[in-house]
């Protein structure tokens, strides 16, 4: 298990994380969902033991990775975001470096580069050098570094970004396989379908704070159910902001000048009340879209903001 | 372990970068042996430098011998390459292919002799500064004294003259008459030219610091040591380089996450910093033995080079933690490394500073590294000679290791990198 207690750290007189606490349970995939900048990234490194955190602890099975930290980083396997890959090496070169630090060597370390490139099906690339990959192949080949010694704790730190779908397709089953067998996963991301489709149970960051955690279904139960109305037209006049306010079972979660984002509660009159009263209430609205409750919408009821903002 | 395994990976990345390897050496390398080049090789004074000069002889006669026989006389034969040579010798001087071409005209000595004053021309090579100069100069001090035999000895070159144009040998009662008339007129003269109003004695200077003298080397071995300093600085600046960039590109950070700790990490690379730059100073003491310097006892060159790269790696691991980024560690680095082998002796001699710049010099490794070498090229030293700068560049080259990874470690832990 990964328990993270009460982790708070600062650059200067940015909080990045501030008081965050969760538990990994052994064998699942857990998510931690945010957009660029929530402190995903930083939250991993202190779990990881790379970055001192200014208060807190990390247990990684029953070990403090501050005080053990060779002990516990022995079982931790991490795939960070950006592609640490020494790439005027070739993949084996580079899987060989890593499995050494793992004090892997001989036939069984051959074998396992060999295993885990077949994985990410880079097996027939394995001898060239890493600078000839694209992005994706250099991607998989990052994950293989995070595999290769078996961890039984793995942290993904969006290891999807800015690769081809085919790609991304290939890091997802795999990290399904690994956890399919007994591997517990940390994994961030700022994709909520990713989240969605992957994790067991998933946490909200947003500002270095945690604002929610559950499975998918407990997530949205927590939200209200609630179904998101977006609205394009003209809201910059008071008057306008004033009825739209007023109408009965919608609540206003945004709303500028020229688009507006409502939350229509499970409990209330429910969309087939509010959609005719939007539209009748004169507001000018040029296009409406409606969203069934999701990652995205839990996440725009719990912030007001779109997890792209 | 983990260090073995993080030089054993830096080594194969070497090795995969055949290019970059050798481009990390070149530097030096190449200073080298432009050095050996321009300077040439021996440690027993080297082969000099040879001026090649053209000589269009129209007149073929006395003023030609005379010029033949000067640039064939023991002093000047390695240094003078005279080139007889006709017209063509012009087309030749446009090709850049000697340093001067000097121009007796048809005529010249029988004008001399008869008092009419003569015109010899030198043609200069624009594309050499000094060279053609020496040749200019020299040529003045010879119509200089040619001129000053011309007043002096007129009517006897008058008679030589006569005894040219007659056919056969000359009698015997001349050539008698005209030595005994030199001969008076130099015993005329004897109170002029003896002893000359002006003396020239060369006196060797003392050594000011009481070391000892520098044996015979050659200029290669004069600068060698200080290049190759330089040039390991630069190794390492290059080794060192790999740190930033393991920082900036977050190989460092994901390293960390393995059983790695920042130390082992530090310790890793500056085994292979230091092993570069070892290796390289090493090709550098083979090309100067290929060329003639003898360094000294191998065991205390061996000991020197190590200290040497110890220095050369802790001067640049310290100032690479005190940076942020890869631009400015090279900004900085090469800064120092210039600034040091200036002030340390590498480009000029310790002794043809200023005297407010040499106590900044023993601030320097470059001084050390480089004062301990000469000692051992040009005076001859061994091991205890070189004892002081030895522990200098080890204590130093450690301390500043230690401080270095210290400084690391403590940004690496702080999320600084």
């Amino acid at each position: 298990m990964i328990r993270v207690e009460n982790l708070r750290r600062c650059f200067g007189s940015l909080v990045a994380v501030d008081d965050v606490s969760f538990e990994v349970r052994d064998g699942e995939i857990f998510g931690l969902l945010g957009p660029n900048g929530a402190g995903k990234t930083t939250t991993i490194n202190m779990i990881c033991g790379v970055l001192q955190p200014d208060g807190g602890r990390v247990v990684i099975d029953d070990r403090d990775i501050w005080l053990e930290p060779a002990e516990v980083k022995r079982h931790l396997g991490v795939v960070p975001q950006e592609v640490a890959v020494y790439e005027d090496l070739t993949a084996f070169d580079n899987l060989a470096f890593w499995g050494s630090l793992y004090r892997l060597k001989g036939r069984e370390l051959s074998s396992r580069i060999g295993d885990s490139l077949s994985r990410v099906g880079l097996a027939d690339r394995a001898h060239d050098r890493v600078k000839t990959y694209s992005g994706g192949m250099k991607r998989r080949l990052n994950l293989c570094m995070g595999l290769l010694h078996r961890p039984k704790f793995l942290l993904l730190d969006e290891p999807t970004v800015g690769i081809d779908p085919q790609a991304r397709l290939n890091i997802l089953e795999v990290i399904r396989e690994v956890a399919a067998g007994g591997t517990t996963v940390l994994y961030t991301t700022h994709y909520m379908d990713e989240a969605e489709q992957l994790c067991d149970r998933i946490g909200i960051i947003d500002h270095g704070r945690i604002l929610a955690m559950g499975s998918l279904a407990e997530l949205t139960r927590r939200a209200g159910e609630a179904e998101v109305l977006r609205l394009a037209g003209a809201f910059h006049d008071q008057e306008t902001r004033d009825r739209l306010g007023a109408i009965s079972g919608a609540r206003v979660l945004r709303m500028d000048d020229d688009s507006a984002v409502l939350a229509i509660d499970g409990e209330g009159p429910g969309l087939l009340d509010v959609l005719p009263a939007v539209l009748d209430a004169g507001l000018g609205v040029e296009d409406v879209s409606i969203q069934r409750p999701n990652l995205e919408s839990v996440f725009i009821a719990l912030t007001g903001r779109e997890l792209r903002d | 372990m983990a260090v073995l395994a993080i030089l054993r990976r830096d080594l194969n990345r070497y090795r995969r970068n055949p290019v970059r390897t050798a481009l990390l050496f070149a530097m030096p390398l190449t200073m080298a042996a432009i050095f050996a080049l321009v300077f040439g090789g021996g440690g027993g004074g080297g082969d000099g430098i040879t001026i090649r000069v053209l000589l269009w002889d129209e007149d073929a006669s006395l003023l030609s011998m005379l010029a033949r026989g000067a640039a064939g006389s023991d002093s000047a034969d390695s240094r003078l390459d005279v080139v007889p040579i006709g017209r063509e010798g012009l087309a030749m001087m446009e090709r850049g292919e000697a340093s001067a071409l000097i121009h007796i005209p048809a005529g010249s000595t029988e004008d001399y002799l008869a008092g009419t004053p003569i015109r010899l021309e030198v043609v200069k090579n624009p594309s050499e500064r000094f060279l053609p100069q020496v040749v200019e100069e020299g040529l003045g001090i010879g119509a200089a004294a040619l001129s000053a035999i011309s007043r002096l000895f007129r009517p006897e070159l008058q008679q030589i003259r006569d005894f040219m144009d007659s056919s056969g040998f000359p009698a015997d009662a001349g050539v008698g008459r005209l030595s005994a008339t030199i001969n008076g007129r130099l015993r005329g003269l004897e109170h002029v030219l003896f002893p000359p109003a002006i003396g020239l004695e060369t006196v060797t200077m003392p050594n000011e610091s009481e070391e000892p003298q520098a044996t015979n080397a050659s200029i290669l071995a004069f600068f060698l040591p200080g290049l190759a300093v330089m040039g390991v600085l630069f190794l390492a600046q290059s080794a060192t380089r790999d740190i930033l960039r393991d920082r900036e590109s977050g190989l460092l950070k994901h390293l960390l996450t393995a059983p790695v700790s920042p130390a082992q990490y530090l310790s890793g690379k500056c085994l292979s910093v230091l092993l570069v730059s070892v290796l390289g100073f090493g090709v550098l003491v083979l090309v100067g033995w290929a060329a003639g310097v003898s360094w000294g006892p191998p065991i205390t060159v061996t000991l020197l080079v190590v200290a040497t790269a110890v220095g050369a790696s802790g001067t640049l691991l310290l100032i690479m933690s005190l940076v942020r980024t890869e631009r400015q560690g090279d900004a900085l680095t090469t800064i120092v490394i210039i600034a040091w082998s200036m002030l340390g002796g590498a480009f000029v001699p310790l002794a043809s500073m200023p005297a407010f710049v040499r106590p900044l010099s023993a601030t320097t490794l470059v001084f050390w590294a480089t004062d301990a070498f000469n000692t051992m090229i040009l005076h001859g030293g061994g091991f205890a000679d070189v004892t002081l700068n030895l522990v200098v560049l080890f204590g130093t080259g450690s301390l500043l290791l230690a401080v270095g990874a210290v400084i690391l470690t403590w940004k690496i832990r702080r999320g600084v990198v």
